[in-house]
């Protein structure tokens, strides 16, 4: 009896969520109020809460700009922010909710390659553009086009390029050959070092030692003097900014600040990591996709603007979400609509010149783009010139 | 390579004492409420950020932060400790749980609405290196092992001599005697429960500027930090809680560098399975409380 009960429990509940389905997506036609609804997932939450806070108000300066001019063929940009935590499980909801419920016509996220990987298959079920801003995973664009995943977009460099360009100009500039690594136990850093291990034998280094750490960890003492002991010549860390000060700063309980450099990327140009560590931070080279010194007209308004509006100065992710939420303003004006099979389209064949140069995707919806390297000196970061490498994709 | 060996038991001693702070609190907490407090990192983490907005905002020298940290947590602890922790004393096992839990993340997210989620820059604190027989050490972390040991003796000190310690020590044994005989068992309960928050508290603004970050979330970390500390030390004994967060601190010390930065973590559960593998109830009788 109980089962019967429940078994016909289970059908009710079942037929009531189709009726649900059918309803929401017969009566709740997408964007009818006039606008273009765009959804950002990025962590607002959680230890990487800071790059959620930069990407939205990056993407909402973006807006901001984009409505103040008149909108996009009359359509003004409404984004609807949903939380990642960081975690792809709380990525995937949040793509979940912002599909179903909020009804969204484009996505732009995640800020973490984990969740944007996650994202992936549920915005192509879904049939929604998905176009990443931030996500440096070569993983994601080798899924993504020709690669499989059509609705996949990214507007971002990738860590092979990153690997590539940062190891060169250690090894060639700066003769280092002995390195260990010390990067974030993510998709992120894992990948960085696997394609970092791709290049070291073009320029006869090798990896002495190895470890990741999870986000979130305040004690590198250990690590850092087996790093010492080992005799490495340069550390490369592909991390997040949080981690940079507390690794900067206990370099120099150790005793290597100023002996061997941070190379990769995880902000190590940032003011307040610079102050929390000088003498660790000079000499820390890093590869980015944007940096607030980028010598440009546009990249400077941004700066001036940014700053001007949240008094606070522009990091990375927030340039990055800022340009990709005008990117596809861009292919939305060139599309004329907002159907995503259109805008998809326009995307594909856009040529859209953003602060660091034209973009342009190649058959694996990947965006062409050049990576800025850099080094502190004198406690401040010198740009050391853009460097561009084509993908090297696996056959 | 023996020079290494040493330099990492330092290490592991200077993180001992953070979680030992941290950690005494917690379980003299479970000795007298029968709860083990899932809010005890969020104490930690408020008086971190305390003593940070004391230095942000009012731009007052450390020790005051300090302070301020501390004691600003602990009004948060009376308000806490009436309203919550009083009600669980004898209440079923689940009860403290749940309302932990609860009062974990209203902490947690009341501090993300105040302050916003990021990260924060701890400025204060004492982080020239300083070296002492060969060891390079942050002149903040021998800060942190003297506090430690001042902590720990005088905790000793007060449940041996003093009568509030010694009626702690009389509830963590037997509540219902207690109440028979006319101590006031919610009394000490909520007392017990403001000492161990201060505690933690003091452990956060003291960790706070070799951390550097701090946010809104730091606490959780250190809770399953706890947690493996206050069962392998006997739940509810205050010296045991001492040595196994020596064990634990060293042991993940060792495993950061001989084994991978990765596994640190994994090590307190790991070596929480081996110690109740060999001894059910803890190293340290929880019998033996206090």
């Amino acid at each position: 009896m109980t089962i019967e009960l429940s078994r016909r429990g289970f059908c009710i509940g079942t037929a009531l969520i189709g009726l649900q389905t059918v309803s929401s997506s017969a009566f709740a036609a997408r964007s009818e109020d006039g606008t273009v609804r765009l959804g950002l997932v990025a962590p607002m939450s959680g230890p990487n809460a800071r790059y959620g806070a930069f990407s939205l108000r990056g993407a909402q300066m973006a807006a901001k700009e984009i409505n103040g001019a008149g909108g996009i063929g009359g359509r003004k940009i409404n984004i609807l922010a949903g939380d990642s935590q960081g975690t792809p499980v709380e990525g995937v909801s949040a793509t979940r909710r912002l599909i179903d419920q909020d009804q969204v016509d484009f996505i732009i996220g995640d800020v973490s390659s984990s969740v944007t990987l996650a994202m992936q298959p549920v915005a192509e079920d879904a049939g929604v553009l998905l176009l990443n801003a931030a996500s440096s995973n070569p993983k994601i664009t080798y899924k993504a086009g020709v690669g499989g995943f059509k609705w996949t977009y990214r507007n971002y460099p990738t860590d092979e390029n990153r690997a590539l360009i940062v190891l060169q100009y250690a090894a060639e500039k700066k003769g280092f050959t002995k390195y260990a690594v010390l990067s974030v136990d993510s998709d992120y850093g894992r990948a960085a070092i696997e394609f970092t291990k791709k290049y070291l034998p073009r320029f006869k280094s090798q990896i002495l030692t190895e470890d990741y750490y999870k986000e979130g960890e305040v004690d590198f003492r250990s690590v850092l003097s087996k790093i010492r002991d080992a005799g490495a010549q340069a550390i490369i860390m592909y991390g997040n900014a949080d981690s940079s000060p507390i690794v900067g700063r206990q370099m120099i309980e150790v005793g290597i600040a100023g002996k061997i450099p941070l190379i990769g990327n995880a902000e190590f140009n940032t003011a307040s990591t610079i102050k929390a560590a000088p003498k660790a931070m000079e000499g820390a080279i890093e590869a980015a996709a944007w940096l607030p010194a980028y010598d440009s007209e546009k990249s400077k308004a941004f700066v001036e603007k940014f700053t001007a509006e949240y008094r606070e100065a522009p990091n990375n992710h927030a340039y990055v979400h800022w340009e990709t939420t005008h990117l596809l303003a861009k292919a939305i004006e060139q599309a004329q609509s907002i159907d995503r099979e259109k805008v998809r389209a326009a995307l594909s064949k856009i040529h859209y010149a953003s602060a660091v140069g034209e973009v342009t995707f190649d058959d694996h919806n990947q965006a062409r783009l050049p990576m800025i390297l850099l080094e502190i000196e004198n406690g401040k970061p010198a740009i050391k010139g853009a460097y561009s490498a084509e993908i090297d994709y696996p056959k | 390579m023996f020079y290494t060996i040493i330099e990492q038991v330092v290490n592991g001693i200077v993180s001992g004492s953070v979680y030992a702070i941290v950690a005494v609190g917690m379980t003299m907490i479970f000795g007298v409420l029968r709860a083990i407090n899932f809010a005890h990192g969020e104490y930690y983490m408020l008086g971190t950020f305390g003593a940070w907005f004391a230095i942000e905002y009012f731009d007052l020298p450390y020790p005051v932060a300090v302070v301020i940290g501390v004691v600003a947590t602990s009004v948060i602890a009376v308000v806490v400790g009436n309203v919550v922790m009083q009600r669980i004393v004898g209440a079923p096992a689940e009860a403290g749980v749940l309302a932990t839990l609860g009062v974990a993340l209203i902490l947690q997210n009341t501090i993300i609405l105040v302050f916003g989620g990021s990260y924060k820059f701890f400025s204060g604190g004492y982080i020239e290196p300083v070296t002492l027989f060969g060891f390079t050490l942050a002149e903040q972390r021998i800060l942190i092992i003297i506090v430690g040991l001042i902590v720990f003796v005088g905790l000793e000190l007060m449940v041996t001599y003093s009568r509030m310690g010694k009626a702690m020590r009389a509830v963590s044994q037997n509540i219902e005697c207690c109440a028979v005989v006319g101590i006031d068992v919610r009394h000490i309960a909520l007392w017990t429960f403001i000492l161990g928050a201060g505690l933690a508290a003091l452990s956060g603004v003291l960790t706070a500027p070799v951390n550097v970050s701090v946010y809104g979330g730091m606490g959780e970390l250190i809770t399953f930090k706890t947690l493996p500390i206050i069962i392998m030390g006997g739940l509810g004994n205050v010296r045991g809680t001492f040595v196994a967060a020596m064990i634990l601190g060293v042991a993940e010390s060792l495993v950061a560098t001989y084994v991978g930065l990765q596994f640190r973590d994994t090590v307190g559960f790991a070596t929480l399975m081996l110690v109740l593998m060999w001894r059910p109830h803890g190293l340290f009788s929880a019998q033996a409380r206090f």
